[in-house]
């Protein structure tokens, strides 16, 4: 599965937009490391037309000095959809971007059909620092067996430097009070998965979400660290997308157990 | 008539609970859980010394409402506590269990229950496919092809591999089988076409519930109806009925107890799980279809006071064909400790001596 890449206009911005797939969108919005087409994408892609955004100040793009919060970001991430005409569509954020795609299912509840949090990085224990440090630092504190993965591509220390003031700036505090009193009136059905070894942010954050978020459904992934679908791509995506299709009833089990008919 | 108790460990929360299935473990007491199951021993005694015949236990998950996710657990420590009183274990979820082990471990249990085990085998309430994962489309044909696996593991005196659709083993041969030969008195639960007909097929029991003596007569009509195309004839004590009863001094005692009760299913699944369940799992009483989940509590078909009671229990008699009665004197969880100590003393005294030769 091959993403093509293309571009959309939103906020006076020019957003890149890797996208692959048929069907009902599914909107992505990456970590605090930028966007990275992994192998769950193209699982997903299979399922669902994938659009994952580049957003303003990460990866390719120019420094982002205007976004002053999350919440913002989250709006201009939605005026993005709307240009490329996504309505209505599914939200996937990881870590980071799970803070995005929260405020953008808050902001606009009508458009939203169903939200995917990875490793969701908007509660954290007190004293949480952004993980930093040499390709071998990152690759320990982001997977929980990076010798199974292996080449990584790993994010330009040009490119860290230049998004990690905005980073800073915009993931707000590790208790956000105003985005936790607006989490009740969350309505998009969601999904929270954080993998076992997540060393980044505590896979203990899941209950948080699930109490403050009505309906909420929490599951956690065996033996994967903070990036999930790059570390268990098929566990990942196999339970997203049963989400996906069937909300709430995906806790019914369609699998078949026969081995010899 | 023979009467068994059906003992749910009955956790009476400190607090309100979510009205949810499931409901959060973290909203359990531990202390509180531990108060119940004292509580549960010190009640059956009272049961035991009171003449019941069994005591049975069940599976449910996820729920204060019957605390007893493992039966073969509580069947254990109940067995090890009591001296007389048999031991119905209705039943493991079948479809959700490795049917060896299960086998195995209801041998065990026989053995150190010294044969005082009853068994009842099951396809489970819908709720509980959520619990392991249990794919509804498959709940069926996994329950029949398991019940047969264990009936064959107790049986079998030779080695024997199972190459079957859900299961498939190179080697069976448990040890210890039960001490009851061949096996432990067994039934089928359910008032399904297909578990009437493993029953008669198997020559085991048959075991209905709740439903009205109409609907469940319905369901063991076919069964004796099946096990004379089996060529045998079931015998009462085949036939098991578990049913909520109200009892009372008088007849408006027993209506007034039961206008207290709850009449809605106190963990409701959500709505969402609910309208796909009703789709996905497919039930019916002896072949005719029936909705897979109720909306309201379970419904109770014994009410009145002791001479009423012991008229129903003789058109029970008549009408389902049951020689056992499994039953709840107050729904699980609901009214306190010593109210169900009264009832208890109450049936015991003043009904159980009265039904023997019904």
């Amino acid at each position: 599965m091959t993403f093509s890449e293309g571009h959309v206009e939103a906020d006076g911005v020019r957003i890149r937009v890797m996208e692959a797939g048929q069907g009902t969108p599914l909107v992505h919005l990456h970590g605090a490391g930028g966007p990275r087409v992994t192998r769950a994408h193209e699982l997903l892609a299979a399922h669902f037309r994938v659009v994952a955004f580049e957003m303003p100040g990460f990866g390719q793009s120019p420094e982002n000095t205007r976004t002053r919060t999350m919440s913002e970001l989250a709006a201009t991430m939605a005026r993005a959809t709307e240009q490329l005409g996504l309505d209505p569509f599914n939200v996937m954020g990881t870590s980071f971007g799970a803070k995005t795609a929260l405020w953008l299912a808050l902001q606009a509840p009508a458009r939203v059909l169903a939200l995917v949090l990875e490793s969701p990085a908007a509660i954290r224990p007190s004293g949480s620092e952004l993980p930093s440090g040499p390709p071998e630092e990152m690759a320990r504190r982001l997977f929980a067996h990076p010798e199974r993965l292996g080449a990584i591509p790993m994010p330009d220390p040009a490119v860290q430097a230049k998004t990690r003031p905005l980073v800073q700036r915009l993931r707000g505090p590790d208790r956000d009070a105003e985005l936790e009193r607006r989490l009740p009136g969350l309505t998009a059905p969601t999904l929270v998965l954080f993998g076992t070894r997540d060393a980044v942010i505590p896979p203990t954050m899941g209950h948080f979400y699930k109490e403050l978020i009505s309906g909420s459904h929490l599951t956690f992934v065996y033996d994967a660290g903070h990036a999930i679908g790059a570390e268990r791509p098929e566990a990942f995506t196999e339970v997203v997308v049963d989400f996906l299709e069937r909300h709430e009833a995906f806790v019914i089990s369609r699998t078949p157990t026969v081995i010899h008919p | 008539m023979k009467v068994s108790f059906f003992e749910t460990a009955r956790y009476r929360a400190p607090q309100d609970l979510p009205a949810e299935w499931p409901v959060p473990s973290g909203v359990y007491d531990p202390e509180t859980g531990a108060q119940a199951y004292q509580d549960m021993i010190e009640r059956l005694q009272f049961v035991e010394e009171l003449g019941f015949d069994w005591v049975s236990v069940s599976e449910h998950h996820y729920s204060p409402r019957i605390l007893t996710p493992s039966p073969m657990v509580s069947a254990s420590y109940i067995a090890a506590r009591l001296q007389k009183i048999r031991i119905a274990l209705l039943g493991p979820i079948v479809p959700q269990s490795n049917p060896v082990r299960v086998a195995e471990e209801l041998a065990m249990l026989d053995t150190l229950a010294q044969g005082r085990l009853v068994v009842g085998l099951l396809r489970g309430t819908t709720n509980e496919y959520l619990t392991y994962d249990l794919n509804p489309a498959e709940a069926r044909e996994r329950t029949d092809e398991g019940m047969e696996l264990i009936l064959k593991a107790w049986t079998e005196p030779q080695p024997f591999g199972w190459q079957g659709r859900h299961f498939q083993y190179r080697t069976v041969s448990i040890w210890p089988r039960p001490l009851q030969q061949p096996h432990p008195p067994t039934y089928a639960l359910g008032v399904s076409r297909e578990s009437c007909e493993f029953a008669a097929r198997n020559r085991i029991g048959c075991g209905v519930s709740y439903g009205p003596f109409e609907a469940v007569g319905k369901a063991t009509r076919y069964y004796r109806e099946q096990c004379a195309r089996h060529g045998w004839e079931p015998s009462p004590d085949q036939i098991v009925y578990r049913a909520n009863m109200a009892l009372g001094e008088t007849d408006d005692d027993a209506h007034a107890l039961l206008r207290q009760q709850p009449d809605r299913a106190p963990f409701a699944l959500r709505p969402g799980v609910r309208d796909a369940f009703m789709k996905l799992d497919a039930r019916n009483i002896a072949g005719e279809a029936r909705a897979p989940l109720r909306s309201g509590a379970l419904p109770t078909t014994f009410i009145g006071g002791p001479d009423t009671i012991i008229e129903q229990i003789r058109r029970c008699r008549d009408e389902v064909g049951a020689g056992v009665l499994d039953l709840s004197l107050l729904p699980p969880g609901w009214g306190d400790r010593d109210l169900l100590m009264r009832k208890l003393e109450l049936f015991g005294t003043k009904v159980l001596p009265r039904i023997r030769d019904i």
